[in-house]
C-alpha cells in the first residue's frame, strides 16, 4: 500500500518535472524567437530601417527660386518678381489647430467661420500637405508670426514669387506669363513638387523657361513627430534664374502694337535681317498678362478666353493663315531652281488656268495676257504661278519652301509657336491617307490649299529672299548661348541670280505703276520698298474668288510682306489683318506706316538704316 | 512586545532567505534600473516625472516582497479564495463606476488614488488556483469536473475584461491559468480538446471583440494597410529598433524617442526607446535579464515542497514571463499591440505593484518549510479555507 502510494507519487513528481521541462523548454524558445526577431529588426533590417528614422526626423523644406527677369533691348524690366507670402497650417487634431489658429486669427484676420473651415480640413486623418490659412499675407504679419514661432506649433510661413510685366499689354503677347505647374516633367521634380512654383506657360516665358527658372534650393531640418522645426541641419541656396535680355523695344512695341490695333485681329513681326533679331512683335487684339498673374482675375481671365478674337493667342507666332500670294516668291524660286521656266520666259494668262478638266481662275478675270516672272509677281498673276506649279510638282515647292523657313518653328526663345504647313505628298498620304492630287499643287502653288504659315515665319522668309543667307529669328539679345544663330548666316544654296530677280520683282510690287503694293510705297525721298501682297482666301478651295464678304468670318486675310532699305535690305516684315479683305488695300498701307516707324525709331538709329536714306 | 516580534521574525525571515531569493531581488532591481534609467532619458533628462516616481515604487515594492516574507504560506492559502472574490467583485464593479482612459474603463478610482482591479485579479488568480489544487486530492486533478472548476475560474473574469477592453489582460488570465493547469497536472487530452474548442470557437470570439480589436488585429495581419492610423505606432516602433542598430544611438540620443515618434515610450514602447538608445547590445541585456528572472524562478518551482509554492511560484514566472514576451514581441511587430508592459520597466504603478506581489508570493511560499508541510503528507498541513 505504502509502496504504491510511493509510486504514484514518484509517477507525480516524474510528471511535473516533465512538464516544468516542457514549459521550461517553450518558454526558453519564446525568448530566444524575441531576440531572433529584435536581431532581425536592428541588425539585419537596420541599414533600411535607420533610413526610414531619418526620412522620419529629417525633412526638406524646399526654397523657391528667384525666377529671372526678363529685359528689353533697352534694360527696361518687362517681367520681374513680387514676393508673396503666404501662411500655412499642418494637418493635425482639432486640439492642436485651433489655439493655434485663433493666436494668428486678429492678425491675418481669420473670422470663425474660416478657422473652422481650415480645421475641417486639416484634421482629416489621411491629409499629409498643409492647409492655406492666407495667401497675399504682408511682411509686418510675416514677421509678428516669425516672432511667435514658438507657441504657434504646426503653423508655416513661406513666400512664392509672383509675376509682374511692367509693360503689361504692350510686351503681354512676347513676354508671355507664368503659371501654376499642372504637368509634372520628371527632371524637374524638385522644383515642380513646391506648392506655389510657377513656371512658364507662354511667350519668352516658356521658350526660355529653364534658363529663368533657377534651381530649387532646401534646408535640411530636423522635425519632431509633430512635424516641429527642432533645429536646421544645413541649407542649400536656391540659384536664382538668369535674366534675359530681349531684342523688342517696349515703347517700340506699344506703337507697332497701336499701329495693327486699327484692325480687329492682326499681327506684325519685324526682323533685323542681319542678325536675325526681332524687332518688334505684335499681335492685336493684346491682353494685359497682368491678369493672369500678380492681378489674377478670375472673370477678366473668363472673358479673355471666351472672346471670339481670342486675344489670348500670339497671331504673330501661333496664328495660321494661309500665304496667298505672299508664297509666290517660293514657287518662283522653285522653279527657277528646278530650270522649268527662265526669268524672261512668258506664261499666257487668260485670266483662267485649265487643267484635267477643272478651272482655276486667275484674280484678274480679264487676264494678265503673256507675263515674265517679273510681272508675274509684280501684279500678282495667278495663272503664271499655277502654270509653274504644274510644272514643278508640289514636294519641289515644298522644299523651296523649307529652304526659306517654312514650316518649322525656330529655337528663338519664344513659346507657343506653331509649325505651320508645307504640304508635300508623303504628308498626304501619312496624315490624310490619300494619294496626292495634281490639282492641289496648282492650288499650293500660289499658297493656298493646305499651305499655312505663322507671320513670324513669313519674316524668316522675306529676310531669307532679302540676303540670300539662312536667317533665323531670335528673340534674345545677351544670353543666347542656346541660340544657334551665330552673327552671320551661311549663304542659302539658291542661285543668287535667281534671288535677284525675284528681289528686284518685289521693289517693282510697291514702286512700279502696275504694280499691286503701291500703296506700301514711302514718300519719294525716304527709302525703297520691296514687297509682296497676299489676299488669302479663307475658303480653301479657292476655285471661285471669293466675293466680297459681308460677314466678317468669311473675308479674305490681308498679308504684305516686306523688306527694306529694298537696296541694302535692314528689316524684312510681315504683317497680316485677319479678314483684312485685300493684301493690297489693307495690309499695304500699315506696312508703310511700320516701316516709317522702325526707320525712324530712335532706338534702332544704331543700325544705321537712317544713313541709307539721307 | 508584539511589534519587537514582528520585526525579529522578520529579520528571522530574512536569515533564512535562500540565496536564489536574493538572484532573483538582483534581477529585479536591475530591471528596475534600466526602468529609471531609461524613463530619465524619455524626459530628455530628468527624474520627473515618471524616472522618479518608478524608483519610489520599486522601493515600495521591494519592501512589500520583505514583508510578505515573513508571512506564513498557510496566510496566503487561506486568504485566496476571498482574495479572488473580491478581485472578481471590483472587476465587476468597473463597467458601473470605473473610470474612462484612452476608450478603455478599466480604472476604479477610489480618491486616494486609482488603480485597475484587472491587475489585482492576475495575482488573485494565480493564488486561487494554486490553493485549488493544493486543495484538490491528486487522483481527481484529472476528473472532467475537476477539470472544470479552475477552468471557470480563469473564464469568468477573462469574459469580463474583455468587454472592458482590456484583450491583453484576458489573454494573460488564460495563458497563466492554463500555465497552471499544466504545471498542476491536468491531463494533456484536455488541452489538445481545449485548443480544438478555441479554434472551433474563433469566430464566436471574433463578433465578441470591440470594433478596435477587430481593426488591431486586421492590421497587424496587413500593417501596410493604415500606416498613419492604427498601424503607425508599430511602424513607428520597428523603425526606432533599426535605428538602434547594433550598438544603439547612445543614451537619450534616440532620435525617433526623443523627437516624439514614438508612441507611448514611457510604458507598453519603453522597449523599443531602450533599444534604440542601447542598440542590439542593450536589448539583449535586457531580454537576458527577464529570461533569467524566469528561469531562476522555474529552478526555484522545481525544487518547491508543496504544491501550493509550486504552482505559485509557476504562476509569478509565467506571468513575468508573458509580459515580458508579449510585450517584446508587440513592440517588435509580432504580434498585435495588446497593452501588455515590459515587467519592472514600463512605468505604471499598477503592473509593478501586481508582478511585486506575485513575485512576493511566490518567494514567500517558496521560503516557507514549516507551515504546510511537504506535499506527499498533506494530512499535516492546512486546507484552504473554502
Amino acid at each position: 500500500m505504502r509502496m504504491t502510494i510511493r509510486d504514484e507519487d514518484d509517477d507525480d513528481r516524474r510528471r511535473f518535472t516533465r512538464r516544468a521541462l516542457i514549459a521550461g523548454g517553450v518558454q526558453a524558445a519564446a525568448f530566444a524567437a524575441i531576440a531572433a526577431r529584435v536581431y532581425y529588426l536592428q541588425v539585419v533590417e537596420g541599414r533600411r530601417l535607420a533610413t526610414l528614422a531619418n526620412d522620419n526626423r529629417m525633412s526638406e523644406r524646399p526654397i523657391l527660386p528667384k525666377r529671372g527677369r526678363i529685359l528689353d533691348r533697352n534694360g527696361r524690366v518687362l517681367a520681374a518678381n513680387i514676393e508673396r507670402f503666404r501662411v500655412w497650417v499642418r494637418p493635425g487634431d482639432a486640439a492642436r489647430i485651433r489655439p493655434a489658429l485663433e493666436r494668428i486669427a486678429q492678425l491675418l484676420k481669420l473670422s470663425e467661420a474660416e478657422i473652422d473651415a481650415i480645421v475641417a480640413k486639416a484634421k482629416v486623418p489621411a491629409r499629409k500637405r498643409p492647409v492655406l490659412v492666407r495667401a497675399g499675407v504682408d511682411f509686418d504679419a510675416i514677421a509678428a508670426i516669425g516672432l511667435n514661432a514658438p507657441e504657434l506649433s504646426g503653423i508655416e510661413v513661406d513666400a512664392v514669387f509672383d509675376r509682374t510685366y511692367a509693360h503689361g499689354t504692350a510686351t503681354g503677347h512676347v513676354v508671355g506669363h507664368t503659371g501654376s505647374v499642372e504637368q509634372f516633367a520628371l527632371d524637374d521634380t524638385a522644383l515642380f513638387r513646391v506648392p506655389g512654383a510657377r513656371i512658364g506657360k507662354t511667350g519668352v516665358e516658356l521658350g526660355l523657361d529653364r534658363d529663368l527658372r533657377g534651381q530649387t534650393g532646401s534646408t535640411r531640418v530636423e522635425v519632431d513627430a509633430r512635424g516641429d522645426i527642432v533645429r536646421v541641419l544645413g541649407e542649400s541656396d536656391p540659384v536664382s534664374g538668369q535674366d534675359v535680355t530681349l531684342t523688342i523695344d517696349a515703347p517700340l512695341q506699344q506703337r507697332v502694337l497701336d499701329l495693327i490695333s486699327g484692325s480687329e485681329r492682326a499681327a506684325a513681326v519685324v526682323i533685323d535681317v542681319e542678325n536675325g533679331e526681332v524687332v518688334a512683335m505684335a499681335s492685336a487684339p493684346a491682353y494685359d498678362p497682368n491678369l493672369l498673374t500678380v492681378n489674377f482675375d478670375q472673370p477678366a481671365f473668363a472673358r479673355l478666353e471666351a472672346d471670339p478674337h481670342k486675344p489670348l493667342i500670339n497671331r504673330a507666332a501661333a496664328g495660321l493663315y494661309p500665304p496667298g500670294s505672299t508664297f509666290k516668291m517660293v514657287t518662283a524660286l522653285a522653279a527657277l531652281e528646278a530650270g522649268v521656266i527662265s526669268t524672261g520666259e512668258r506664261v499666257s494668262c487668260r485670266g483662267a488656268f485649265h487643267f484635267a478638266g477643272e478651272t482655276f481662275r486667275c484674280w484678274n478675270r480679264g487676264g494678265h495676257g503673256a507675263v515674265d516672272l517679273a510681272e508675274a509677281i509684280r501684279k500678282s498673276c495667278d495663272v503664271y504661278f499655277y502654270d509653274l506649279a504644274e510644272r514643278l510638282g508640289v514636294d519641289r515647292i515644298a522644299a523651296m519652301a523649307k529652304v526659306l523657313g517654312l514650316g518649322q518653328t525656330y529655337a528663338c526663345g519664344l513659346g507657343g509657336q506653331k509649325d505651320g504647313l508645307i504640304p508635300t505628298t508623303g504628308w498626304k498620304r501619312a496624315v490624310k491617307g490619300k494619294g496626292w492630287l495634281r490639282g492641289e499643287t496648282i492650288l499650293a502653288g500660289i499658297g493656298q490649299g493646305y499651305v499655312l504659315a505663322t507671320p513670324l515665319q513669313l519674316a524668316v522668309m522675306t529676310a531669307r529672299l532679302a540676303t540670300g543667307r539662312v536667317v533665323v529669328p531670335t528673340l534674345v539679345k545677351v544670353g543666347r548661348e542656346r541660340m544657334p544663330a551665330g552673327p552671320i548666316f551661311p549663304p542659302l544654296q539658291i542661285n543668287p541670280d535667281g534671288l535677284d530677280a525675284v528681289r528686284r520683282a518685289m521693289i517693282g510690287v510697291v514702286h512700279a505703276p502696275d504694280g499691286t503694293g503701291g500703296n506700301a510705297a514711302l514718300d519719294a525721298g525716304e527709302v525703297l520698298i520691296a514687297g509682296k501682297t497676299g489676299t488669302s482666301q479663307v475658303w480653301a478651295s479657292g476655285r471661285e474668288a471669293a466675293p466680297k464678304e459681308e460677314r466678317y468670318e468669311l473675308r479674305d486675310h490681308a498679308l504684305f510682306v516686306s523688306f527694306f532699305p529694298a537696296t541694302a535690305p535692314r528689316y524684312a516684315v510681315s504683317l497680316v489683318v485677319e479678314h483684312g479683305g485685300s493684301g493690297g488695300q489693307t495690309a499695304a498701307p500699315l506696312v508703310r506706316d511700320l516701316a516709317r516707324l522702325i526707320i525712324q525709331e530712335p532706338s534702332l538709329a544704331a543700325n544705321g538704316v537712317a544713313e541709307v536714306i539721307r | 512586545m508584539r511589534r519587537m516580534a514582528i520585526v525579529a521574525g522578520g529579520l528571522d525571515v530574512l536569515r533564512g532567505v535562500p540565496r536564489s531569493h536574493w538572484t532573483v531581488m538582483a534581477l529585479v532591481s536591475l530591471l528596475c534600473g534600466i526602468g529609471i534609467a531609461t524613463l530619465y532619458s524619455v524626459e530628455g533628462g530628468s527624474f520627473r516625472p515618471w524616472a522618479e516616481r518608478h524608483g519610489l515604487r520599486f522601493l515600495a515594492g521591494l519592501a512589500g516582497i520583505m514583508v510578505m516574507l515573513a508571512v506564513p504560506a498557510t496566510a496566503w492559502l487561506r486568504v485566496a479564495a476571498p482574495a479572488y472574490l473580491a478581485s472578481l467583485g471590483l472587476l465587476m464593479l468597473v463597467p458601473v463606476v470605473g473610470t474612462e482612459v484612452l476608450g478603455a474603463r478599466r480604472w476604479l478610482d477610489f480618491g486616494f488614488g486609482s488603480f485597475q482591479p484587472g491587475e489585482l485579479m492576475k495575482v488573485a488568480l494565480v493564488m486561487m488556483l494554486a490553493a485549488y489544487y493544493q486543495w484538490l486530492p491528486k487522483e481527481r486533478v484529472g476528473d472532467a469536473v475537476w477539470v472544470a472548476v479552475p477552468v471557470l475560474l480563469i473564464v469568468i473574469p477573462a469574459a469580463f475584461t474583455v468587454r472592458q477592453p482590456d484583450l491583453g489582460s484576458a489573454m494573460l488570465y488564460a495563458i497563466t491559468g492554463l500555465g497552471i493547469m499544466f504545471m498542476a497536472g491536468v491531463p494533456l487530452v484536455y488541452f489538445a480538446a481545449s485548443a480544438v474548442l478555441a479554434a472551433a470557437a474563433s469566430p464566436l470570439i471574433w463578433s465578441m471583440l470591440h470594433g478596435y480589436q477587430q481593426r488591431r488585429i486586421e492590421i497587424f495581419l496587413d500593417p501596410g494597410s493604415d500606416p498613419l492610423g492604427a498601424g503607425y505606432h508599430i511602424q513607428q516602433s520597428k523603425i526606432a529598433f533599426g535605428a538602434g542598430g547594433l550598438s544603439g544611438t547612445g543614451y537619450m540620443k534616440g532620435t525617433q524617442s526623443q523627437l516624439d515618434f514614438l508612441p507611448e515610450k514611457h510604458t507598453d514602447f519603453i522597449f523599443t526607446m531602450f533599444a534604440e538608445e542601447w542598440g542590439f547590445a542593450g536589448a539583449v541585456v535586457l531580454l537576458a535579464l527577464q529570461a533569467a528572472l524566469v528561469l531562476v524562478l522555474w529552478r526555484m518551482m522545481m525544487s518547491a515542497e508543496t504544491r501550493f509554492a509550486r504552482l505559485l511560484i509557476a504562476g509569478a514566472a509565467l506571468t513575468i514571463f508573458l509580459y515580458a514576451v508579449v510585450n517584446a514581441a508587440m513592440v517588435t511587430g509580432l504580434v498585435p499591440v495588446v497593452g501588455v508592459p515590459m515587467p519592472f520597466v514600463s512605468y505604471g504603478g499598477t503592473s509593478m505593484m501586481s508582478l511585486m506581489a506575485a513575485l512576493g508570493l511566490a518567494l514567500s511560499a517558496a521560503a516557507d518549510r514549516g507551515s504546510l508541510g511537504a506535499d506527499g503528507d498533506r494530512r499535516r498541513g492546512l486546507r484552504p479555507a473554502f
